[in-house]
């Protein structure tokens, strides 16, 4: 684990959902993720590992408690400025990939940047980059639904990491993939935290995805119940 | 980017997108070519109306159309004639002598109103010749017999045809009660059966000798313009000119042109309403099933940072787009159709007895303001866009964290 600053700070963080019976998802949460960590959060269905990254991902408020980016209160953030928050500073992979369809594989990457407004050779650049680390230079002209769910989830990364986030948040990102998408996917993205010092964050079942990691947060109803360096999870 | 991205969303669901392209195009197409085959059914009446019946404008003596009085007639009638020649934009001018009488055969009477006329100068005004069905409009040398023409349906009430005499009862200057026996030389058929039945065309010169007229005698002039749209400044002049007659346009002399005129308008307006609303929640419905369809992605959209300006500009374009591709489909087929139809005409001879009754010709030409089809267009896509706010609402109303998992 290289701890040099911290990027993300959780200060008793709690969630509720509201109901005819309310849902505690999360019960104060105190956590710290330095600058270029490769953390695995896991722990059985419904521990709240999706609405702890939500939270952080500020797609979600919390009930109570904090979510500080580089010491900015997110919780804080108007719609509007969360969503440019999110822009700007955050990468998201999802477990169904989710790439646009109606896009090509190139232009799905650039989205993001296209979204930052940033200049054209710059996106290209950026683009080309990724497609030759991706291996998939030969695929930038078609269309997701043509390419395998380890090459979508690939470009998916990709997609995340081309703004050059602070960092990336993903959610099961190996949930729906076989044992070599698997291996090739946490390959892209070691290399990529490896590279490019960007730290990740994910919620996964996968003993694969928590071999990987630097670092492991287990969660059991709501709570932290171990965070340490990498171990095996039984 | 966002253009792009709602253009490829358009065709990402291509039978979706045709069936509501369809509909706008059918939709625009239905409501141009029913405002056309009105419009033109109305114009047609209007024009029939004026070229047969009453021409742009008529003068009277103030009194006479209340009781078609013969004294009280149009004086110095030859100078009030020469000087609307003078007028620009006047195509014709035309006199008449007009009284009521009674007509009879062996089998029938009926009331008519009896109009003298000079055939040269009366064809110049009227285009009522050219609707005989049988016979002649005075143009045969009939051997001293006074000659007149009748409307199809007068000759089937009285049971008369050609060659046949009629007797005609009539009222003469000095108020005398007249009688005098014509031959039927010539039958028209107008398409306004109310015309058919009531109108009989004798010579004015006939005429003026049983009713025992003065020299000059004229009750009517009729005047043909070359623009109807210039009928109320022509018809000022006119007044202008003679302020002691009674200056009348096509449509104060016959108000139920006017009103025929004015329903058909409307009536096309209503049904383009109702297409309008028919396309309205159609879009609403397919838009709505597009963003219903994509909710995972728009929440992918808004969690990756895509603002909601963007996402309802993108929902509002892929609206857009595909009205304006259904609108532009429609407006072809709209000027194809009534091009073809313009030219061709719409043949209506299966209620011809029908439409006829109420004034229509049994074949309309269908004929288009050139400013009503892009307006209609434009109001289709103007609904479009309306339409397009309620399903652009609900995406940007999406919560990302819910809506990327799909609920």
């Amino acid at each position: 684990m290289r701890n040099t600053m911290e990027v993300i700070e959780l200060k008793k963080l709690h969630k509720t959902y509201e109901g005819i019976v309310p849902v505690q998802a999360v019960k104060g949460v105190d956590l710290l993720f330095g600058k270029g960590e490769f953390t695995a959060i896991v722990g059985p269905s419904g521990c709240g590992k999706t609405t702890l990254l939500n939270m952080i991902g500020g797609l979600d408020a919390p009930t109570e408690g904090q979510v500080l980016i580089e010491d900015q209160d997110i919780s804080a953030l108007s719609p509007a400025e969360l969503v440019d928050f999110r822009l700007w500073n955050i990468g998201f992979v999802f477990q169904s990939y989710n790439l646009i369809p109606v896009l090509t594989v190139k232009e799905n990457i650039a989205f993001i940047m296209e979204l930052q407004g940033r200049n054209h050779k710059e996106i290209n650049d950026r683009v080309a980059y990724l497609l030759d680390v991706l291996g998939m230079k030969d695929k930038m002209n078609i269309r997701p639904r043509y390419l395998s769910g380890g090459q979508q989830q690939r470009v998916a990364v990709a997609r995340a990491l081309a703004s050059s986030p602070k960092f990336v948040l993903a959610d099961e990102p190996t949930a729906n993939l076989d044992s070599q998408s698997t291996e090739n996917l946490l390959e892209l993205m070691e290399t990529m935290n490896r590279t490019e010092d960007i730290t990740f964050l994910f919620s996964t079942h996968d003993q694969r995805v928590m071999d990987k990691a630097h670092r492991i947060v287990t969660l059991e109803d709501g709570k932290v119940v171990r965070d340490g360096k990498q171990e095996k999870v039984e | 980017m966002i253009a792009h991205i709602a253009w490829r969303n358009v065709w990402r669901n291509k039978l979706r997108s045709l069936v509501v392209i369809s509909a706008i195009a059918l939709g625009l197409w239905g409501g141009i070519f029913s405002y056309a085959f009105m419009q033109g059914m109305g114009e047609q009446q209007v024009y029939s109306g004026i070229h047969t019946e009453t021409g742009h404008i008529q003068l009277n003596e103030p009194k006479f159309l209340q009781n078609y009085d013969l004294q009280r007639h149009i004086e110095q009638s030859e100078r009030v004639e020469e000087q609307i020649r003078q007028l620009p934009g006047v195509k014709g001018v035309c006199d008449r002598i007009e009284l009521t009488a009674m007509t009879s055969t062996a089998y029938a009477s009926r009331g008519i109103m009896l109009n003298g006329i000079d055939p040269q100068i009366y064809n110049g005004v009227s285009d009522l010749h050219e609707y005989l069905t049988e016979g002649n409009f005075f143009e045969v040398d009939n051997g001293g017999v006074n000659p007149i023409v009748i409307g199809q349906a007068l000759a089937e009430k009285l049971h008369t045809d050609l060659s046949s005499r009629l007797v005609v009862t009539l009222q003469d200057y000095r108020g005398e009660i007249s009688y005098a026996s014509f031959k039927l030389v010539g039958i028209y058929r107008l398409h306004n059966t109310e015309f058919n039945e009531q109108m009989a065309f004798v010579r004015k010169q006939d005429l003026q000798k049983i009713l025992r007229l003065p020299k000059g005698y004229v009750s009517t002039v009729s005047v043909l313009l070359d623009d109807t749209k210039q009928t109320k400044v022509i018809q000022g002049q006119i007044a202008k000119l003679f302020p002691n007659l009674q200056v009348q346009s096509w449509d104060e002399l016959s108000p139920m042109l006017r009103m025929m005129s004015g329903t058909m308008t409307q009536m096309s307006l209503i049904f383009v309403f109702i297409i309008l609303l028919a396309l309205a929640f159609g879009i609403i419905n397919t838009m709505l099933m597009a963003v219903m369809d994509r909710t995972r992605e728009i929440g992918m959209l808004l969690s990756v940072g895509m603002n909601q300006k963007k996402i309802f500009t993108m929902i509002v374009l892929e609206t857009l787009f595909l009205s304006l591709t259904g609108a532009l489909a429609g407006l072809l087929m709209s000027i194809a159709t009534v091009n073809y139809l313009g030219t061709s005409g719409v043949n209506l001879t299966a209620i011809a007895e029908g439409i006829n009754a109420l004034g229509y010709s049994e074949r309309v030409y269908p004929q288009l303001d050139p400013g009503f089809a892009p307006q209609f267009a434009v109001m289709v896509i103007m609904i479009a866009l309306l339409s397009s706010l309620f399903p652009a609402m609900r995406a940007i109303h999406l919560k990302p964290a819910e809506a990327v998992r799909g609920e």
